[in-house]
């Protein structure tokens, strides 16, 4: 075998593996991250901390005995209504005042702040990790993987594409971009708006809790599990558009691979500065992401 | 004649005096009862205070939201602590920082200042992510340890010489040094500079019509907060002797912000009374539990849905009105 063919296979290709499912999971938390932004305009600081209650439900569920796979489907559901209640009893309170962007902002940065505290509260601070559900692992092409792995890679897929399904093949999907383009003209057109609007929320925050339910197994759960999570993901939507589902697709892609390959060469240390000044660079020459805004093209 | 703005920035200023004797107060009780810990508490709050002053100056004046103005903080921490471990000056120290801090915000300003609301949001906030984590990872500035070992000094003020270990003289001092930057940043936002800060921010499109760049004053505003978060930042290695990491990070840029939306923002003075607020609940809820954030969190949203002018941004108006009273017809 070549020598490039062998660093290929030995070197190269499991560090893309590992930034693959990297990729796919912070594409699951970005989804719901560009969504609720495309569509209602607000940048949600407390996503990561969606995302961690996601992990931490199904782990006080799995202690009374749900198996994982029932978790699965019932993370999200309960996050539904959660988010629900969050939209319509927060975030309408503030969202039609003059400075929308910076009050939502800083109305979920609040709530992140008191979720973290109250998981620290209820679970305490140290980190759990639940048993991976599926053990063992699998070998392609020389190359390892774990099964479980291999599942997320898999499942995340499925989900990204059933997302990108409803938003933009179904009625539902229509009616969603059509909110995002032009809510009056939607409304007029019977289209409603507020439903519209609670249930985009809803459904970008159960995206995130699913997502943290997938990545428990991997990552562990802990208080502080959103907030290192949640910058990348932030990072993959303005790089990608905000509000663009395309654009998280692609641009989590990019990025995880950037971050796994530079990681080969320099300290992995650095590759978060990388990741970062790639952001600011992006914010500078092409604030609007490499693709535009959910309803608009 | 006195116009509305210059009557709300009386009122300002009227509010920075009665925080002025209260601290004064606090200090001559601290040295009646020999206390040291509640006075250095007392000074960190103010250091912080002045953190949040600049972040007002960009989200009261321009309307624009910075989560990154930790990287200025934390850049006069860095820098104060390293000239004072090389040269034991106050002065030194400080004309370093002003100096670094302006450059850094000129520099900083380009970039961000190409962007406008949510977007320079998280401009602010990525720029601040980049330069904490090479701080963090930097070997020559102690990476995740920090600075260690600054050394304690004695300020030579001309008549009187400080040391930064007197809990009340150094506290005396930082309170100068804040009402200082505060003046300072009060007298520029009450000239037709700061007039012209407020039209940007009700109206960019228009003031290119009226003869005026929109990018001088704006670069203008964002360097005058960086040099006061770099001076705030450059009294915290004197108090505490050591400066971290943790310093940069986003914590720091969003209790900033926090304490500037509790105070009120657009009044400069909300900053200051945002952080003796938060400063005193972190301690006395800290006292019964070590959950203080959710309490802080609940206030702080609580503030944004009903208080969106803050605490002191509902005060002022009243002391607006009995200033009006008194000025002659």
């Amino acid at each position: 075998m070549s020598e490039a063919a062998q660093y290929f296979q030995f070197v190269l290709a499991p560090q893309m593996l590992i930034g693959l499912v990297l990729g796919v999971a912070v594409i699951l938390v970005a989804l719901g991250l560009t969504i609720i932004f495309g569509l209602l305009d607000v940048i949600n600081m407390s996503h990561g901390e969606f995302y961690a209650l996601g992990a931490f439900v199904a782990l006080a569920l799995s202690t009374i005995g749900l198996p994982f796979w029932l978790l699965l489907l019932l993370v999200p559901l309960i996050m539904l209504p959660v988010g629900y209640i969050v939209e319509r009893g927060l975030i309408q309170r503030v969202f039609h005042s003059g400075d929308r962007h910076v009050r939502t902002l800083l109305l979920t940065f609040g709530l992140g702040l008191v979720m973290e505290d109250a998981f620290r509260l209820v679970f305490g601070p140290n980190p759990h990790r639940p048993e991976t559900p599926i053990a063992g692992g699998v070998e392609a092409l020389g190359i390892f993987l774990p099964s479980y792995r291999l599942f997320l890679i898999i499942v995340g897929t499925a989900i990204i594409a059933a997302v990108a399904f409803v938003v933009y093949r179904t009625r539902l999907g229509a009616m969603v971009r059509a909110a995002a383009f032009d809510r009056d003209m939607a409304a007029s057109l019977g289209v409603p708006v507020q439903h519209v609007y609670a249930g985009a929320f809803a459904f970008g925050v159960a995206l995130a809790g699913l997502a943290g339910v997938l990545l428990a197994p991997i990552y562990s759960v802990f208080p502080t599990m959103g907030r290192d999570f949640i910058l990348m993901a932030f990072t993959v939507v303005i790089v990608g558009g905000m509000g663009s589902i395309t654009g998280v697709v692609v641009a989590g892609l990019l990025l995880t691979q950037i971050q796994a390959i530079v990681s080969l060469y320099i300290s992995p240390v650095w590759s978060d500065p990388i990741v970062f000044g790639i952001m600011v660079v992006m914010l500078m020459v092409r604030p609007q992401g490499l693709f535009g805004r959910l309803g608009h093209g | 004649m006195v116009d509305a703005l210059t009557r709300s920035m009386r009122a300002s200023h009227v509010l920075v005096a009665i925080l002025v004797s209260v601290s004064l107060v606090i200090a001559a009780v601290g040295v009646a009862f020999d206390d040291t810990f509640y006075l250095r508490l007392a000074t960190e709050a103010l250091i912080f205070a002045g953190l949040a002053l600049s972040v007002d100056i960009l989200l009261g004046y321009t309307g624009l939201l910075s989560l990154g103005q930790a990287l200025y903080f934390g850049l006069g921490a860095y820098l104060s602590a390293l000239v004072l471990m090389v040269v034991p000056s106050f002065w030194a120290a400080i004309g370093a920082t002003a100096l670094a801090s302006a450059l850094a915000g000129l520099i900083g300003g380009f970039i961000v200042n190409r962007v406008r609301g949510v977007y320079f949001a998280l401009i602010t906030f990525g720029m601040a992510q980049v330069a904490a984590k090479i701080v963090y990872n930097t070997r020559a500035l102690g990476a995740s340890d920090g600075l260690i070992g600054v050394p304690v000094i004695d300020i030579n003020l001309g008549i009187v010489t400080v040391s930064s270990a007197s809990p009340a003289g150094f506290f005396l001092l930082v309170l100068a040094m804040i009402v200082i930057l505060y003046a300072f940043a009060a007298y520029l936002l009450d000239t037709p500079f700061g007039r012209l800060l407020i039209a940007l921010r009700a109206n960019e499109a228009r003031i290119p019509f009226l003869g005026y760049r929109t990018m001088t004053p704006r670069l203008a505003a964002y360097v005058l907060a960086a040099m006061i978060a770099g001076l705030s930042g450059a009294l915290y290695p004197m108090l505490r002797g050591f400066v971290s990491p943790e310093l940069m990070f986003f914590e720091t840029s969003g209790n900033a912000v926090i304490t500037v939306v509790t105070g009120g923002a657009g009044i400069l003075v909300g900053a200051l009374y945002g952080s003796a607020l938060l400063t005193l609940l972190k301690s006395v809820i800290g006292s019964y539990t070590v959950h203080h954030l959710i309490v802080i969190g609940v206030l702080f949203m609580g503030a944004v849905i009903f208080l969106p002018k803050g605490m002191m941004g509902s005060i002022r108006p009243a002391i607006e009105r009995m200033l009006a009273r008194r000025e002659p017809k």
